[in-house]
Order: C-alpha cells, then sequence, then structure tokens
C-alpha cells in the first residue's frame, strides 16, 4: 500500500512538473554528449527521460520534454551538428526518433491515467466497504465474519452488544474458542453441511465475554471467490434465550397441566366408579329389604297388631324415599360427567316441552300461566330443559296451598352479554335469609310433610347453569313468592 | 291358565341369594316358577348352556329365555352375552338383562351386543313383583322362542 502510493504520486505544482521535463531531458543530454564524445549515438536516453517526464508530470511535461528533446537531437545529433538545421538525408531518421517519443510519452501517461483510475476505484471501494460496514452495525442481529481457519475477520456492533468483546477484541480471535460454542450435533456433521449446501441453521450455546451463557439462533453462509473456492463464512445470530426460557416455562407449565388432566382423569375414572358401585351395590340391599319387608306384610298384616303395620310401613316408605334419593344423586353427578353439546336452543319450544312434561302435576290445579317472549340460548337442549322442568315443577309445587296459582315465565333484563330467564311464582316463597342454601345439594328450606322433594333439584339447576357460564339466583319472602333466575352468555353473532 | 301347558324354561342367571329368593318369590306369585334354573355366576351360567361341568346330564335344549344380572361373579354378564351371541347355536335365544345398574355405558354395550330387553330392577318390591311377572309371561309364555327351546 504504501509502496503504491509512493509510486502513483503525481507532483501536484507546476514548476515541479515543467522543471521535472526540463531536468530530465538536461540530464540526457549531458550524458548523449557524453556517449557523443565516446563515439557512440544513442537516442534512448532521451525516450527515457520523455518517460521519467510523462510519468510524473503529466502530459504538458511530457510534450515539454519531447519538445525539447527534439530541438537538442537536432542540435546536436543530426548533420549538420549545432544548427537546428536538419539536412534532406537526416530527415527521416530525426522523424523516427520523434515518432519514437510521441509513443513513449503516449504510453506512459496512458499508463498513468489507468493507475489513476484505479486508484480512484480502491478509494471508492475503501468510502463503500466502510459505509456498508457501518449499515451493519445499524442492525441489532449479531453478526461476524470469519475465515475458514475459523478466524474472525468481520465483527458488528452487534455483536459487540450481545457478547461484550470490541471488535479488536474480537477479530483475529477463533470464533468457536472465543464464544465456547456449543454445538446441537458434533460440529464434523455440521461443517460437512454447510459445505455442501452452503447454509447452515441452529440453535447455538454462547458465553459471553461476562461469562453468561446465550442461546441464539443461528444462521451460516458460505461466502466462496470466483474459482469457486469457500473463502469465509457469515455468521448472523439472534438472541433466543428469553424466548427459549418462554418455551421451557410453557413446556413445564404443559407438562404440570397433562399431569393434571391426567389426574383429574383418574379422579372422573374413580368417581365414574363410584357412582356404578353406588348405582349398583347401595340399591341391591335396599330393594332387599324393601322386598322382604313387604313380604313379612303380606304374610302378617293380620296377626300384627296396628303399631307393627306402621312400623312395616315406615320401613318400606324410608327404603322408598332412599332409593329415590339414589336416583337423583347419580343423575346429579352425571349432569356433572356428561359432554355438554351446544347448540342453539329456541327457549320457547323448550318452555312448551317443559310444560307438557309437568302436565300431570298440573291436574286439578287452577294455574294461570303467563309466558312471555324468549330469546334462543346456546347451550345443551336436554341439560336446558331439565333446568326449566325443575323450576317450572317447584313453581307449581310450591303454589300448590294457593287456590289461584301464578306462574310467569320471562325474560328479564340482562347486562349486554347475558341473557336472564327467570320464574314467578306466587306460591309459599322461602325465608331470604337462606337463599344462599336454595341450591345446595339435599338442601332444603321445606319440612317434608309440607312439600315432597330430595333436594336436588335446585342444586341440578346451578350445576347445568355453570357449566353453560351463566349464574343462578333467586329472590323471595316468606309467603311472598318467588323468583328463580338463570343467566348464560348471550349467543354471539345472535341478538 | 291356558299358557301352562307350554311354559318355557326360564334360565335366572343371579349371583345374590336374596334377589334369587325374590325373583323365584314374585314367578311363584304368578306359578312361573315351576322350569327355573339357577345359575349363580357367569361361569354356571354358560356351564348350563354348553351342558357340560355340573349340567353335564341336563336334557337338551335352549331356555325360551335367559335372565341374566350384569355383575356377576368370575365371569360377568357382559362377557356371558358376548360368547352367546358369537355362538352360532345360542344366538338366537332371547337374553333379557335385569339388573340394578342404570348406568347408561352398560345399557349401551347391552344392546350393542343384541340384548333382547334391558330392565333394571326397581326397589319397590311391588314393582319389582310387576317386572318380574311381566317378563315371565312375556317370555315364557306369550313369546314364540325359536326352534330348539325348550318347552313343558
Amino acid at each position: 500500500m504504501a509502496r503504491s502510493k509512493l509510486r502513483l504520486r503525481i507532483f501536484q505544482s507546476p514548476v515541479l512538473r515543467y522543471g521535472l521535463a526540463v531536468l530530465s531531458v538536461s540530464v540526457a543530454l549531458g550524458g548523449a554528449l557524453l556517449i557523443e564524445r565516446l563515439q557512440l549515438r544513442n537516442i534512448t536516453l532521451f525516450l527515457f527521460a520523455i518517460a521519467v517526464a510523462a510519468w510524473y508530470g503529466g502530459t504538458g511535461a511530457a510534450v515539454l520534454a519531447l519538445l525539447l528533446s527534439c530541438i537538442s537531437f537536432a542540435y546536436f545529433f543530426v548533420e549538420p551538428s549545432h544548427t537546428l538545421y536538419i539536412s534532406r538525408a537526416h530527415i527521416p531518421y530525426f522523424i523516427l526518433f520523434v515518432l519514437f517519443a510521441w509513443l513513449v510519452s503516449w504510453f506512459s501517461s496512458v499508463r498513468r491515467r489507468v493507475e489513476a483510475d484505479l486508484l480512484q476505484a480502491h478509494d471508492k471501494l475503501k468510502i463503500e466497504v466502510s459505509e456498508r460496514s457501518s449499515l451493519l452495525n445499524l442492525t441489532h442481529d449479531t453478526i461476524f465474519v470469519r475465515d475458514m481457519s475459523d478466524s474472525i475477520r468481520y465483527w458488528n456492533r452487534g455483536a459487540e452488544e450481545l457478547y461484550g468483546w470490541t471488535p479488536e477484541q474480537a477479530i483475529g480471535k477463533r470464533s468457536h474458542e472465543l464464544l465456547r460454542t456449543v454445538f446441537p450435533s458434533p460440529l464434523d456433521d455440521i461443517q460437512a453441511e454447510f459445505l455442501r449446501t452452503g447454509r447452515w441453521e441452529g440453535e447455538l450455546n454462547h458465553t459471553k465475554a461476562d461469562g453468561t451463557q446465550v442461546i441464539v439462533a443461528s444462521r451460516w453462509s458460505l461466502r466462496r471467490d470466483e474459482r469457486e473456492q469457500p473463502i469465509a463464512v457469515l455468521e448472523t445470530n439472534n438472541d433466543i434465550t428469553v424466548r427459549k426460557r418462554w418455551e421451557q416455562e410453557i413446556q413445564s407449565l404443559n407438562q404440570k397441566l397433562a399431569m393434571r388432566s391426567t389426574e383429574l382423569e383418574a379422579i372422573n375414572t374413580e368417581l365414574e366408579a363410584f357412582a356404578y358401585s353406588v348405582s349398583h351395590d347401595l340399591r341391591a340391599p335396599l330393594r332387599h329389604m324393601a322386598g322382604y319387608t313387604e313380604l313379612l306384610q303380606k304374610k302378617a298384616t293380620s296377626t300384627l297388631d296396628d303399631k307393627s303395620n306402621h312400623y312395616i310401613k315406615m320401613v318400606l316408605e324410608s327404603a322408598k324415599r332412599m332409593g329415590n334419593l339414589i336416583d337423583d344423586l347419580l343423575a346429579f353427578s352425571r349432569i356433572g360427567r356428561a359432554e355438554t353439546q351446544n347448540t342453539l336452543v329456541s327457549l320457547e319450544q323448550l318452555v312448551r316441552e317443559a310444560l307438557t312434561e309437568v302436565r300431570d302435576d298440573t291436574e286439578g290445579r287452577n294455574i294461570a300461566w303467563k309466558i312471555g317472549a324468549l330469546p334462543d340460548f346456546y347451550g345443551d337442549r336436554s341439560m336446558l330443559r331439565l333446568v326449566l322442568v325443575n323450576l317450572i315443577s317447584n313453581a307449581i309445587k310450591f303454589t300448590r296451598t294457593r287456590p289461584q296459582a301464578e306462574i310467569e315465565i320471562g325474560c328479564a333484563d340482562g347486562n349486554e352479554d347475558d341473557l336472564a330467564i327467570f320464574v314467578r311464582d306466587n306460591g309459599v316463597g322461602f325465608d331470604a335469609r337462606y337463599a344462599n342454601k336454595l341450591f345446595g345439594v339435599f338442601q332444603r328450606l321445606h319440612q317434608a310433610s309440607e312439600f315432597e322433594g330430595t333436594g336436588i333439584g335446585l342444586a341440578t339447576v346451578q350445576r347445568i347453569i355453570h357449566r353453560h357460564g351463566g349464574k343462578v339466583w333467586a329472590k323471595g319472602a316468606v309467603d311472598g313468592g318467588a323468583t328463580f333466575y338463570f343467566s348464560a352468555p348471550k349467543p354471539r353473532g345472535h341478538l | 291358565m291356558k299358557a301352562m301347558n307350554k311354559l318355557g324354561r326360564i334360565l335366572l342367571v343371579e349371583d345374590d341369594p336374596k334377589d334369587v329368593e325374590l325373583t323365584l318369590t314374585a314367578l311363584e306369585e304368578y306359578n312361573l316358577a315351576n322350569e327355573v334354573i339357577v345359575a349363580r355366576d357367569g361361569e354356571e351360567a354358560l356351564e348350563y348352556l354348553y351342558s357340560r361341568g355340573k349340567f353335564k346330564t341336563r336334557s337338551s335344549g335352549n331356555p325360551a329365555v335367559m335372565l341374566l344380572d350384569l355383575k356377576l361373579p368370575k365371569v360377568d354378564g357382559l362377557e356371558v352375552l358376548k360368547q352367546i351371541k358369537s355362538e352360532e347355536k345360542l344366538r338366537m335365544m332371547p337374553v333379557v338383562v335385569l339388573t340394578s345398574s342404570k348406568e347408561e355405558k352398560d345399557m349401551v354395550a347391552s344392546y350393542k351386543l343384541g340384548v333382547s330387553a334391558y330392565v333394571v330392577k326397581p326397589v319397590d318390591f311391588h314393582e319389582f313383583v310387576n317386572a318380574i311377572k311381566e317378563l315371565g309371561v312375556f317370555w315364557a309364555v306369550i313369546n314364540e322362542p325359536p326352534p330348539g327351546s325348550v318347552r313343558k
């Protein structure tokens, strides 16, 4: 670099440039005169002087050197000597000299121009490279270039920021040693694939200058020269440590979740086995109790006194009641386990069906029905039907003491997202202080002698509505009727 | 009773002696108990149907109906059902599942195996007697059993 600078320096000052022309020709003339004295005629020295002037002085200096050389040549070496006159016989000789001199000066100046162009291109390239490097420095990605012996050749600012080494510290080091790279597979395999395809992508483990570890998504691309020989590797790395940590966290959460759901599944299976056992094994002895008691009643009723007959009757009643309790409890547990099949359900249609189902209970009763417009509901049809049947049959049951029962079913003002449906009656109502007990399993607010029932109906309603993402609540007063509400999210894209 | 002269044989498969007693009592009440064979578990039921073991010397022919409990020791009811339905000689025999369980999966499994009826024993003895009577009358008297069934 320093040598070429010296070789290609052009004199800037005109005095120096033209002075050079004069000086070189004078030196050539002196030399030529000396050689002449020694009986040697040589024009080469003049050509050399012109070349020197053209090289270092430019075109102007070349022309001056050419002129001076011509005059000197004509004056000293062309007969007659010591005049500028050229005899006819020596004219071709002189012309030949001028031609040579001109050629030399032309070649020199052309060559000088080419070298100048080259120098300019080189400077431009340097600027471009430095611009490009600063562009690479703008990116947050970590970019470095290493040669085929793994020695780092370029190190951008992203690399400095991520790893903590400055370019001065990093360049020249072996990248895998500096970064203590941990590869996902043997390096030889990676290298083989990389050389074959020219690309490689993968996750690497690096150690920073401060000793902490980073996980990077690494992309390598191979640079080849014009003879297709690999010369360098451009490695771009993205810090994915945080992402990896999240991924691991998600994975461990998923594992926990899978474990939980396995546990839940086991509990569910157990629950199912329990329900099955209840269904089978508890009912059998109950049936036997009822059976034998009835046989006893049949055989001994005439020989037993009234009290004994009453006891037998009580045993039978209790057995029957326990049978009902078991059935209700099983049905209730089934609702929790059953899969919901959600569709858009017309509540008006469902209310009509529920009324048909409870028709037997309304026989001989005087009931004024008031059924308002009802919306469509998104949910499991048979479960929602059970909700309505339970609420309506409750209303029928608890208005039994009224000469004129009034039952109203309608849509209450819910909020923006929810629909609220109510079933209102003018029956015996309930003490608002115990409203929270209404929806518990086997919870009853009335004595069995007043109103029959197992106390599972409202618990079932609550369970179904909860499974639909809704709420249940009730308002009432002793002897002041009751209103039961249930809500659920409005069907999307509807209403 | 006109039906008496063509009463079909009933195979009752039931492990619980109390259930056996109550069932027989119910059948007796309607004079349907004369031709009842009791098997106490699934294995015994199969021994009877294949005329082997302690039933090696029994008179030939299939029962007019089999009343089958599902929860049985050794070979359970569904397994018995599966074997019967895969056997050419037995598959036509009517089978009524008579069980305590109202479990849907049992019901579905039984019907899939080709059971003729599925009856849940009522807790109330009155209802139980009625159910047994109706079953006995229908399957052992009214229904025309497939050829090869034993009739008295």
